[in-house]
């Protein structure tokens, strides 16, 4: 793989030799695959951003492109000079770095947890079942949540006051520094089957070869994952976690929307559901936009950033190996 | 690289090239009305059978159960005697209503009808929907006769634009038959005390603290004395609007106007609503208040007033039906409950039953995209007649209704398919083209002196009461919930209608309004559970958070359209 | 059978322990959302119900069945699962290749490009007016042209092709295979565990969309969407009062749909969807097996 590099690093200057010509030649068959996808994304993902002009205008759905009214960086100022902006992007990031801490390494460990399950269909019905939650809405998750956690008559009260850890109900959705927590848990819950598919294909893909070679070595269940299976889904691993950090504010609100409650306003409100509020619903298609272009920005910084030191640190990126 | 940023160029004047192409052709030249009118107008004389056209029509209001393909037998009523088959498509939440409207704007693509409440001026700003006035006087003998000369003056548009976009969608004559506010407390509570006086704040208290004693449980569970709810915008339904009727005025949603000067300020900078939220704190302190009130969702709400122990409440009839409803399904007649016009003292006059006039401001309009805008103005100038106005409120005849000794009578198969099923207007197509349509209300009388309104007439809520209802209200020597009240003739009419009809258009005014209400509630649950010594701190400083979110400058704006809207409506 | 040591039953026990609670708690919510849908609609409203009905009835899916667009709707949500999934996960699997593939020349750039797509929208308006502008609205292409592929799932299909060994392309090209022949000979039947959860993705996300089809769509009954039929139902119901504030004369004409109706919906739609996955299952094995044939 290294020499081809190289003679592509060097064939960069002429771009018209015939070491390139002769090289498009012998790649007619890769430019033919991707050509149709390099226009389908330009066509789907980049021709709309020409709505990101948008943020600059008093914009009025179905006015002119030149008849609208420039207001140049109206709505950045705004939204920058807006305290309520920051505690929204304090609680963003609060519940997202707890996301990515808990509902990113549970997954794993769950994967790997099953692997080692020898009854195959014991494991699949594991899977299967804890799969299910990411299908039921949130609308009724959070109702869920609200009924357990609930002082009249809640079953998490019921047992705390069973087993007296508690002398009173403890009004759990009542009180603000518990709600990150909360969201997080209900997150992990639901999505953690789900999550979890990725990376046991991931294990799937590892060849039995290597387990075996390492039983006749006499290695150990935990040396076993600790030297083949950790190793085989690194790569699957890193990458993922690499587009997670490039999400990391873009929390979407659903589950915040409906868990929260007017006492833990002040924790649970987030950056989307800012955006919603005052961007379109609002009619501030401008703002909306503004906000946007903002969340590209960190989202394309991090992700960047991101892939730059996991390829420092463990060899692996998302742009190149 | 650079090769491929070449080739990346290329591709992407190609691909522009290709987007903008049909953009150019897709944009249709308009005919005026007039041209397209004409040649319906020469094929379609009114008394032969009508062509069949097919117009699309789009509503911002949801719909669960659409009457599909126009099918019900009140729709091929319609059809039969119009010609006109209605494609309707239904919003599928209320903000996207709103986003489809920007999307008609941004595109052009308008349906033939659009019933787009207050956010009907995205479309007028591009100039999307057509002008009546001519229509409905060459057209419209019906439509005008409908809306009468008062009526038809608020249809207007604006100040700067008095012309006529939209026909109401609100009811021709619409008078409240039963409370949709007050203050609730349980029949058997009211009973068990011996039908006390209950008139103020603190006559509601004494009696939901004299029977919270009494009474530890309720059907076997712990007994709640006053539940709230906060659930995101029920705050304004349980929270909030009980405090601007308790202090004596209608439903004008947050807004507080003085009647005599038509100045507007939020009513939860008042006073006098600081009273009453200083009311709810003692009830708190004093262990009256459920202490889920701000946590709970509307579901818990719902199951633990259907559970039958929750003595009292502060809501709206429609936010607690469907736990009544489950209550007299378990014949827990006693946990119904009783509708009392509570205000903070004697002095006041609780306002539910002012009217507010004819409720301009909404209705359905025809797109410069309408096929046939002559046979658009004639099919809303027919549902404006009685032949229609009858069909649509009772249905078919023989189908759903009989007529005996002269006088319409509904079907008792028909009257219980409303009560049971969800679908019933589906299946039926009654009421189903009442509102946004040209519709009366339930206070008109057609030409033999029938009401037009089947169901909802006094009579029939009087025959619906329970016996316990009959027995209670006995005893307070009334025989409906709403003789308890102030009647209507107690108060003016509001000559702007209702505040929250009130369209301010300019998307700053929009976030500001949003942002005043979302303090309130982050805020007033801390302030209602928070110690009554710090009450008054507390309240000063919600207030001061008002001052911070733009209070003065929504109050202005507010006040400005409000005062246009009075002038042009006179 | 080897004996189990005394740490690999602690082990075991440990883990089989584990799994055990993990699905008594993922099983309750859909076991409730079972039981409230066979409950009497007016009952369930007192709440309390948790995994067996109270007033036991099929009359909420009685109702269900009778809804006049569930047969269009069913048959369109199935087709665009199916030819999403299909076209989605062989376009998808076709670009991971091409930039795996580290002698291609434009590969950094289609990598670059593909990525920040991932981070990127232009907003509502301009997708509208795309789609509108290539003729796409009321059109069934729009269920599968604008989200043929995902930048997401190009990466970890790439990350796994990135695992195989490339020496196996480079023998076939000596036995003189092309690009393309590889790709479909020997790239995509070894991915089959990236394939087949890739493609599980594409599915569930295939067949739980409704937003294209209220944006796209929604004036068109014969485009309808089983998702798009059960959201207009679930939203109605969630947004109803809201309205009502804004309405109190036409209360009456608002009935909202009872909440076990809207349970009943949602086990409808979800059903299919869930018995797909075990048919998944099976191709994590199987790629395990041909994972031992390939070296």
């Amino acid at each position: 793989m290294q020499p081809v590099n190289k003679i592509a690093q060097r064939n960069q200057k002429y771009i018209f030799s015939k070491k390139n010509i002769k090289r498009l030649n012998q790649q007619k068959y890769l430019l033919l695959m991707s050509l149709p996808f390099v226009i389908w994304v330009i066509i789907f993902k980049y021709i709309p951003l020409w709505g990101w002009t948008m943020a600059f205008q008093q914009y009025i759905p179905g006015k002119g492109f030149f008849q609208q009214e420039w207001v140049g960086l109206k709505y950045f100022i705004i939204m920058f000079q807006d305290n309520y902006f920051y505690l929204v992007l304090r609680n963003t990031l609060a519940m997202s770095i707890l996301s990515l801490i808990f509902g990113f390494t549970l997954p794993i460990v769950l994967a790997i947890l099953l692997n080692e399950i020898t009854k195959q269909t014991f494991k699949r019905m594991v899977q299967t079942i804890s799969y299910l939650p990411h299908f039921v809405s949130w609308v009724i998750v959070a109702s869920l949540f609200n009924k357990m956690l609930s002082i009249d008559d809640g079953v998490v009260n019921n047992i705390l006051m069973a087993l007296r850890i508690v002398e009173q109900p403890v009004q759990f959705m009542a009180k603000p520094n518990f709600f990150w927590g909360i969201v997080t848990f209900a997150d992990v819950w639901k999505e953690i089957g789900w999550n979890s598919i990725i990376f046991l294909a991931a294990i799937a893909g590892i060849s039995p070869e290597l387990y075996e070679s390492a039983m006749v070595d006499g290695a150990g269940r935990f040396k076993k994952i600790w030297h083949i299976t950790l190793p085989g889904i690194l790569p699957t691993v890193m990458v993922i976690l690499i587009m997670s950090i490039g999400n990391l504010i873009n929390i979407g609100f659903e589950k915040q929307f409906l868990m929260r409650n007017s006492l833990v306003r002040d924790y649970s409100d987030v950056l989307d559901l800012y955006i919603l509020d005052y961007g379109i619903s609002a009619g501030r298609w401008a703002f909306g936009t503004a906000a946007g272009m903002f969340k590209s920005l960190v989202s394309i910084i991090l992700v960047f950033t991101a892939n730059g030191i996991s390829r420092k640190v463990a060899g692996i990126g998302i742009i190149t190996k | 690289m650079k090769r491929t940023l070449l080739l990346i160029l290329v591709l992407v004047m190609i691909t522009l090239a290709a987007g903008c192409g049909p953009q150019v052709t897709g944009t249709q030249p308009t005919t005026t009305p007039a041209q397209k009118g004409a040649s319906s107008d020469d094929t379609a004389p009114a008394d032969a059978a009508p062509e069949p056209i097919t117009f699309t029509m789009y509503n911002v209001e949801t719909d669960a159960y659409p009457d599909t393909d126009f099918s019900s037998p009140v729709a091929q009523e319609i059809k039969k005697a119009t010609g006109v088959t209605l494609e309707i498509e239904n919003a599928v939440s209320s903000d996207a209503g709103k986003q489809k409207l920007s999307l008609m704007a941004a595109s052009g693509d308008y349906p033939d009808f659009v019933y787009g409440k207050g956010d009907l001026s995205i479309l007028k700003n591009v100039n999307a929907i057509i002008k009546l006035d001519d229509l409905i006087e060459q057209y419209g003998p019906n439509i005008k006769k409908f809306y009468g000369e008062i009526d038809i003056k608020r249809l207007r548009w604006s100040l700067d634009d008095p012309s006529i976009y939209y026909v109401g969608g609100k009811e021709v004559g619409q008078e409240n038959m039963e409370p949709n506010a007050g203050f609730q407390l349980q029949l058997g509570a009211v009973k068990a005390l011996g039908y006390p006086r209950l008139r103020t704040l603190q006559d509601f208290e004494n009696a939901i603290r004299t029977f919270y004693e009494q009474n530890p449980t309720l059907y076997g569970q712990k007994s709640i004395p006053l539940s709230l709810l906060a659930d995101d915008w029920r705050f304004m339904i349980t929270v909030s609007n009980p405090a601007n009727f308790a202090t004596g005025n209608s439903d004008d949603g947050e807004w507080y106007i003085d009647i005599e000067t038509l100045d507007a300020v939020r009513h939860l900078t008042r006073d006098e609503v600081k009273e009453y939220f200083r009311w709810l704190n003692g009830m708190h302190d004093k262990g009256l208040l459920d202490p889920e009130s701000f946590v709970q969702k509307y579901d818990q709400y719902k199951a633990k007033i259907a559970s039958g122990r929750v003595i009292a409440l502060a809501d709206a009839r429609w936010e607690i039906d469907e736990a009544v409803t489950a209550l007299k399904k378990d014949e827990k007649y006693e946990a119904v409950y009783g509708y009392f016009p509570i205000t903070i003292d004697e002095s006041v006059k609780f306002a539910d039953f002012q009217s507010a006039g004819y409720l301009g401001g909404w209705g359905m309009a025809i797109t410069t995209n309408c096929k046939d805008v002559v046979r658009a103005i004639k099919f809303i100038d027919w549902m404006c007649t009685e032949e229609a106005q009858i069909l649509t409120h009772w249905g078919v005849k023989d189908l759903h209704y009989t007529i005996e000794n002269g006088k319409r009578v509904l079907k008792p198969e028909v009257k219980e398919m409303r009560n049971s099923d969800p679908a019933w207007q589906q299946k039926t197509g009654i009421k189903k083209y009442c509102y946004p349509f040209p519709t009366y209300g339930n206070a008109v009388k057609d030409s033999t002196g029938q009401y037009f309104e089947a169901f909802d007439t006094l009579e029939e809520i009087a025959a619906r009461q329970l016996p316990i209802e009959n027995e209670v209200l006995s005893h307070y020597g009334v025989n409906t919930w709403k003789e308890l009240y102030p009647q209507a003739d107690e108060f003016p009419v509001k000559p702007y209608g209702a505040a929250w009809l009130v369209n301010i258009e300019d998307p700053e005014w929009k976030a500001a309004d949003d942002r005043i209400l979302k303090t309130g509630y982050r805020m007033i649950p801390a302030i209602v559970m928070g110690d009554p010594s710090e009450f008054d701190a507390k309240w000063a400083e919600y207030q001061q958070a008002l001052k911070d979110a733009g209070l003065d400058m929504v109050t202005e704006q507010f006040n400005k359209v409000l005062k246009e809207r009075t002038k042009l409506w006179q | 059978m080897k004996r189990m040591s005394a740490a690999d039953i602690i082990f075991h026990t440990f883990n089989y322990l584990l799994m055990i609670i993990l699905m008594i708690a993922t099983l309750y919510p859909f076991l409730n959302v079972l039981a409230i849908s066979l409950n009497n609609s007016i009952d369930t409203v007192k709440g309390g119900i948790t995994i067996f009905p109270r007033e036991f009835t099929f009359l909420n899916y009685a109702e269900i069945f009778k809804t006049k667009a569930l047969l269009t709707s069913v048959i369109i949500s199935v087709l665009r699962t199916i030819i999403g999934t299909f076209t989605g996960i062989i376009s998808t699997a076709m670009v991971a290749f091409v930039i795996s593939r580290h002698d291609f020349i434009a590969r950094k750039a289609v990598t670059i490009l593909y990525i920040i797509t991932m981070y990127v929208s232009g907003g509502l308006i301009p997708e509208y007016m795309l789609i509108r502008n290539l003729r796409l609205t009321n059109n069934f292409l729009v269920y599968i042209l604008p989200g043929l592929i995902s930048a997401f799932n190009v990466i970890v299909i790439r990350s796994f092709i990135d695992g195989l060994p490339f020496e196996l392309q480079e023998s076939a090209k000596l036995d003189g295979a092309n690009d393309l022949t590889i790709f479909f000979r020997i790239i995509f039947p070894l991915c089959t565990p990236a394939i087949a959860t890739i493609s599980l993705f594409i599915a569930v996300g295939q067949w739980n969309s409704w937003f294209d089809t209220y944006l796209y769509c929604s004036s068109n009954k014969k485009l309808t969407t089983l998702q798009f039929e059960l959201q207009k139902i679930l939203l109605s119901a969630q947004s109803s009062g809201q309205q009502d504030i804004y309405g109190s004369s036409d209360l009456a004409q608002k009935r909202v749909s009872p909440e076990s109706l809207r349970m009943a919906m949602t086990v409808v739609a979800t059903m299919p969807i869930v018995i797909v996955y075990p048919f998944v299952q099976k191709y994590f094995i199987k790629g395990l097996t041909l994972g031992a044939v390939k070296t």
